[in-house]
Parts: C-alpha cells; structure tokens; sequence
C-alpha cells in the first residue's frame, strides 16, 4: 500500500504521510475506509511504530482521516474531493505566482491582485 | 527503562567506559553507534549484568542489573558472537530458556516457526553464522521480553531475514511497548527502525537524542539572494556555504518559521532541504569536520 524508499531524502513519517495522502486524495482510499492499524504497518514496512504513529497524527490533524479509539483510523468523510481539489489547485497558484514573481512583480502586487485591487 | 550513570571501567589499565551516561525511555527503539572500539559492546555486557561496573551505576526500571536475576528474566540479549553451548540443538536451548525465563510463551514459539524455517533438532554448531544469528532471534522473541538488547544483531543476516527480524521485533514494539536496544556501527542501518539515537566515541556518550526532535530542530536551505540583499538578523546558522550567489545553509529552528523569516531578504530563487540523519549529526555534533565524520561513518 505504502513504499518507503531509503533512498528517499524526506524523513520516514514524511513519506508515510505523503503516501496516505495521495491514496486518500486519489480516492484508492475511499470515506470510511480503515487505514491498517499502527502494529501492522510497523511489521509490513519493518519501521518503527512510532514513526508511523506520528505520521498518522498528522494526517489527522490535516484532516485526512479520524481515529476512533480501539477501532482504528478511518477516512474522513466527504472532505477527500474538495482538499484533492484545492491542493491541486493551489500546486498551479504556486506555480504561476512563482512564475509571475520571476518575471518581477513582487509579492505585495500578487496581493494586491489577489484582493481585487488591481484591474489591468 | 535503562538508567546508565557515571559508568566506569577499565581492562588492564585503559579505560573502555569512561564516565558514560544513558537513559533510554520504556517502548523506545534505541540505536547506539560508535565507531569500532568506541566501548559499545562493553556497556551492553554492562546492560545484559555480564560486567560488574568499576563505578557508576546500571539501572533497569531503578534496579541495578549485576546479579539480579529477577530483572535479568525480563531482558532478552543477543550478543554479537553467539555464545551458546554448540554441542546443543535450538531444542535443547528452548529448553534450558523455559526453565531460566518465566515469560517464556511456548505457542509464540511455534507461531515464529515458519518466520525462520529451521530445523529444532539440529545441533547449534552445524548452523551456519546466519542461522545461529536467526535462532537467537527466534529464542529471544518467544521470551516475549520487556527489554531486547541486540548488539550488532544484523551482522551476517542477509537482506531478507533482517527485514523479517525487523518486522517481528517492531510489530512487538507497535503491540507490546517492548523497548529495544540495538548497537551498530552504521547509523544508515539504524535510521529507519529507531526513535531514539545515542553516539559513542572512546567510551563516553557524546549525544543522544530523540529523532522527532532532531528531524524538526534542522533545516538545510538552498537560496540566491538579490544582489547587495544581507540574510536577516537572528538566524541560527551552523553551516554556510557558497557557489556563487547561491547559498546554502544549515538553520537551527523550524521550517516555516525559518522560511517565512527568510522570505523578508526577498531570495530571488530559495527551496528547503531534508536532511538525512548523518548529516543531522555531523551538525549537531559540531560541523563537518572530518574527526566527526568518522565517527558517524
């Protein structure tokens, strides 16, 4: 379900994390679904539980999935497709905005459009 | 869990613990590196209650280990040699562990059976290194233990079976809370089943550290900045190096922060780095000189 890739720079949790996510974002992972539990994933990926047990808390923090206790972590309901829509979104904004910037408009004119105060 | 303070002692004269100082929190994997000589093994024999300490003391849960059996039933020990009786088979050893360890769980026991696919009745000596090592793990695991402690446990494993022992014993971490302390000379090896790290040199503890708080407390960033633009006051930098405009530099501090800190200079292109856990060290443990990086290496 998940890869580490010890070649990988980003820290374990970092790409546990960055795994579930796509699943979820993806829909591989559908609302209501349970994640495998902490135990099972440590024994599959041979990593230290811990680390998986962080990952899982950010997740949740991000919204992502909600744990209910003794039964596990499960997928949130109904907020996969509007995050997938606005992370995809916002990778576009950061791309132009970069773009924009590089071409010299400064961050406070980016804002300034951003806020409907410039019309050219 | 292990209480390690002020530990001394000394072989003819040189000092292979001198003054060293551990503590390893219960449920944690904790990885002690050092280079070759830098006293590992020497503080496990202290840990497993092999040594008597010369002063200093060696605590499992607040009691000292030396000649305290009730403590030592609790522990599980594979030291890096094997130093089991030869002539004996794993059989013969499963009996001697039932009878010296209470928690010894003969149904764990034949469920780890088909993990490691060795023949009972086989005696210890005709097993090639890397099985001994496997019967070791198969024995340790069935103690079901509060405490493993495995010095270079890997050592002769091929990729496969280290994975397999890896998997048995963190999936004994994530159900049990057992805490493990595991040695290598290799923090690569270490980075992915540890959450806690201890480095050793010529018998003293120079760091040690939990990874959570090491992989958020350091960031490498890569910038260019305008020309004439100055970094802004207050960074913690460790580490600056330059090609050109380009700058790259290792902060103390968190990534948002530092990024929302650096974006005030204006950098014309700036990205944030990951750093692995040797150079995490190699900066911590004061710069990346080459002493440092030898030892780490």
């Amino acid at each position: 379900m998940i890869n580490i890739n010890f070649r990988d720079a980003r820290p374990i949790y970092e790409q546990v994390r960055d795994g579930f996510r796509q699943l979820i974002l993806t829909g591989a992972l559908p609302a209501d679904s349970r994640l495998p539990s902490v135990r099972e994933l440590a024994g599959q990926l041979a990593i230290n539980p811990n680390t998986i047990q962080r990952a899982y808390r950010e997740l949740e923090q991000e919204g992502y999935i909600c744990s209910a206790p003794g039964r596990g972590s499960f997928v949130r309901r109904g907020d996969a497709a509007v995050l997938a829509r606005r992370a995809e979104l916002l990778e576009r904004w950061d791309a132009l905005s970069g773009e924009l910037k590089q071409l010299g408009l400064t961050e406070e004119e980016l804002c300034r459009r951003l806020k409907g105060e410039t019309h050219d | 869990m292990i209480e390690v303070r002020d530990l001394v002692k000394s072989f003819d004269g040189l000092r292979a613990l001198d003054g060293l100082r551990l503590t390893v929190p219960t449920g944690a994997v904790y990885g002690l590196v050092g280079p070759n000589g830098a006293g590992k093994s020497t503080l496990i024999r202290h840990l497993a209650g092999i040594l008597r300490q010369d002063s200093g003391s060696v605590t499992v849960d607040g009691e000292p280990v030396y000649e305290n059996p009730a403590v030592k039933r609790r522990i599980a020990y594979i030291p890096d040699e094997p130093m089991i009786y030869s002539q004996a088979s794993i059989r013969d050893i499963r009996r001697l562990y039932r009878e010296l360890y209470p928690s010894f769980d003969p149904e764990r026991w034949e469920k780890l059976a088909p993990a490691f696919g060795l023949d009972e009745k086989r005696p210890i000596r005709k097993l090639s290194k890397g099985q001994q090592k496997q019967a070791a793990f198969w024995l340790a695991l069935a103690l079901t233990p509060e405490l493993v402690i495995l010095d270079e446990p890997v050592d002769g494993l091929d990729p496969v079976m280290r994975r397999q022992v890896w998997s048995l014993l963190l999936s004994d971490v994530a159900e049990r809370g057992t805490t493990v302390l595991v040695s290598s000379h290799n923090l690569r090896e270490l980075e992915d089943v540890c959450d806690h790290v201890g480095i050793m040199h010529r018998g003293k503890l120079l760091l040690e550290r939990s990874l959570c708080e090491l992989q958020e407390n350091l960031v490498k960033v890569q910038l260019a900045l305008p020309e004439g633009a100055e970094l802004p006051e207050g960074l913690d930098i460790l580490h600056e190096s330059r090609t050109g405009r380009l700058r790259q530099l290792i902060l103390r501090g968190k990534s948002e922060e530092l990024t929302a800190t650096l974006q005030k200079a204006g950098p014309l292109f700036m990205d944030t780095l990951p750093l692995n856990l040797e150079e995490i060290f190699i900066y911590e443990l004061g710069g990346a000189d080459h002493e440092v990086q030898n030892i780490l290496l």
